[in-house]
């Protein structure tokens, strides 16, 4: 406050503009994240209705109906599918198959990964094995493991756990080893026990790798499932596509595809939630602003 | 006041292996037969050249690194593991970034079963006197370099250690930020009782707030000579320069390290 402020008595005018001011920037940030939001819906909603319709225009002038369908038809097939041939039975086998191998695989890949991050000794030994095993194509598996489990539920599940298993694994082991080696040591000088350095410091670090993998693997889980049942299998969304191929029914086999698309949307909405709470504390991580 | 010694160090050697040409492991001496005393309640600086050693000494306190040779005493017993009854303060930060501050502040009372109300409590009364109250739900990324230096100082004061290390606390701040935090450290340590062990390449710094310099040789470190810093207290460290004992005394000291940089810089060309 200067001289001149203090003699026309203007000091505690601007301490109020400075109050008014935050106030408006905050109402005002707001609104914006509103609208931003509002936008994004919008958008993504025009988006897809645009695609949808030049899908719908160009199916049977630009391009042969017969190879692409069109989104009326698949529609159609799908309602069809729905009453006739109890979608939602052959859903919820397949949704199931992918649901529990990704539980098991990632599960598996968490626990593994922090028990082998841990010693040194241990991954130096292991570390080429594992690089091997992640160099296999997964998905060659599938035809084993339904001669090993049957065809039934649990060789999908099998399949479907493996392709999660060692993307989660991988990237635990790397999420655990970017802890800061600093601040573990400082943390024991002030009396942290090794299941406190796991649980507040090891696991927060880690937690920006294990989201992306989880992230990544949900369609990974879901193509288990599907090409395990698409080998050999009586029922499962895979089973009605490869039928609906068979007779040569695209717009059925489209509408399969997008039930799974639907599926594989919510899961991903999931973990994307989770990783946002997560991840909160993360700059990088928030709406990246437009650079001006 | 005390003055037994808080930390006795005795004949220290350090060997650490190291890659030499062609990737072959090389041992080189880091630490060259280092005694000192510690005393209860002293404010003591270790100046000297870079690499000479002083980090890897404030590591043996804690118990992070063993000497090769020799013994580090806390208290009368030989460090022997982690050194939990010492505090930590290291030159980078490392704050946790996915901790707001006030989170941060509490961590070590957190590993050390402090409950929730009490812990609060506590940070809250130390926020204040730092003067952050206001930024505790602030993360790391969301403050100032001179802001996350005092959280990462009352992140270790506020359990109290009696003895408390501190590794070129303020070496990346601006000088202003610097003064300020050095009169408030000084402020937080008067009429404590604490011993703490301060590493610092300015040595205004070291001679504004210690009672007892020691200055290193170049690598192999040994401890070339130990220095009363001669001023009273409280000091003001806003306008350390005009005390009188200041001049002759920073120019000795000056004069004292100059020799073991100037060697090494004569030797290298
Ligand atoms: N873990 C380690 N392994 C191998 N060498 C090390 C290790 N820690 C320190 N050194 C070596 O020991 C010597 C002393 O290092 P130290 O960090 O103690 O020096 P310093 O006096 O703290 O230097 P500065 O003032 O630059 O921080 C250096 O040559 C360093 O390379
Ligand atoms: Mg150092």
């Amino acid at each position: 406050m200067d001289a001149l402020e203090m003699a026309t008595g203007t000091f505690g005018a601007v301490e109020e503009r400075g109050k008014r001011l935050l106030q408006r920037v905050e109402s005002e940030e707001r609104a914006q994240q509103r609208i931003e939001q509002r936008n994004t819906t919008l958008g993504r909603l025009a988006f897809g209705a645009a695609m949808l319709l030049a899908w719908e225009l160009a199916s049977g002038r630009l391009l042969d109906q017969f190879f692409v369908s069109k989104p009326s038809h698949i529609a159609a097939a799908l309602w069809a599918m729905l009453i006739k041939e109890a979608l939602l039975y052959h859903l919820r086998y397949t949704v199931t198959e992918a649901l529990v191998g990704y539980a098991i695989g990632a599960g598996a890949g968490l626990v593994l990964g922090f028990a082998l991050a841990r010693s040194n000794f241990v991954y130096r030994i292991v570390e080429p094995f594992i690089v091997a095993f992640y160099g296999i194509p997964r998905i060659a598996l599938a035809p084993l493991f339904i001669l090993w489990f049957g065809i039934g539920i649990t060789s999908k599940i099998a399949v479907a756990a493996v392709m999660v298993f060692f993307i989660v694994f991988i990237n635990t082991i790397a999420g655990i080893r970017s802890a800061p080696v600093q601040f573990l040591q400082v943390a024991r000088v002030m009396g942290a026990s090794e299941w406190d350095l796991v649980r507040k410091v090891i696991f927060p670090a880690a937690t920006p790798f294990i989201i992306a993998a989880l992230q990544i693997t949900v369609p990974q889980a879901m193509i288990g499932a599907i090409v395990g049942e698409f080998i050999s299998s009586n029922r499962g969304v895979g089973h009605l596509i490869s039928r609906a191929a068979g007779f040569l029914d695209t717009p059925g086999l489209f509408a399969g595809i997008f039930a799974l698309l639907v599926v594989v949307l919510l899961m991903n909405q999931g973990i994307t939630t989770l990783g946002n709470h997560l991840m909160r504390w993360n700059p990088k991580h928030g709406t990246v602003r437009d650079v001006p | 006041m005390d003055r037994g010694a808080a930390i006795e160090i005795r004949d220290v050697f350090k060997v650490f292996v190291a890659r030499g040409d062609r990737h072959q492991r090389r041992a080189f001496l880091a630490l060259r037969d280092v005694s000192l005393t510690i005393p209860s309640g002293r404010f003591v600086s270790f100046v000297g050249p870079s690499g000479c050693g002083k980090s890897t000494l404030l590591n043996m306190m804690a118990g992070l690194v063993r000497p090769t040779d020799g013994e580090v005493q806390y208290k009368g017993l030989s460090v022997d593991g982690i050194n939990t009854d010492v505090g930590y303060i290291t030159q980078d930060d490392n704050l946790l970034p996915w901790r707001t501050l006030q989170e941060n502040v509490e961590v070590a009372l957190e590993f050390r079963g402090v409950p929730a109300d009490q812990r609060r409590e506590r940070a809250a009364r130390y926020i204040a006197m730092v003067g952050l109250s206001g930024f505790e739900h602030h993360y790391p990324h969301e403050l100032s370099g001179g802001m996350r230096k005092r959280t990462a100082l009352i992140r270790t004061l506020i359990y109290e250690p009696s003895v408390v290390l501190m590794d070129e606390p303020f070496g990346p701040l601006d000088a202003q930020t610097r003064v300020i935090l050095q009169d408030e450290l000084l402020r937080l340590w008067e009429g404590s009782g604490k011993t703490i062990v301060f590493v610092t390449h300015d040595l205004v710094e070291a001679i504004a707030l210690s009672d007892e310099i020691a200055l290193f040789s170049r690598a192999p470190g040994t401890i070339k000579r130990v220095y009363q810093v001669p001023l009273g207290r409280p000091r003001d460290v806003f306008h350390i320069h005009a005390d009188p004992g200041f001049p002759e005394f920073y120019d000795r000291l000056w004069r004292d390290l100059k020799e073991e940089i100037v060697d090494v810089v004569l030797e290298a060309t």
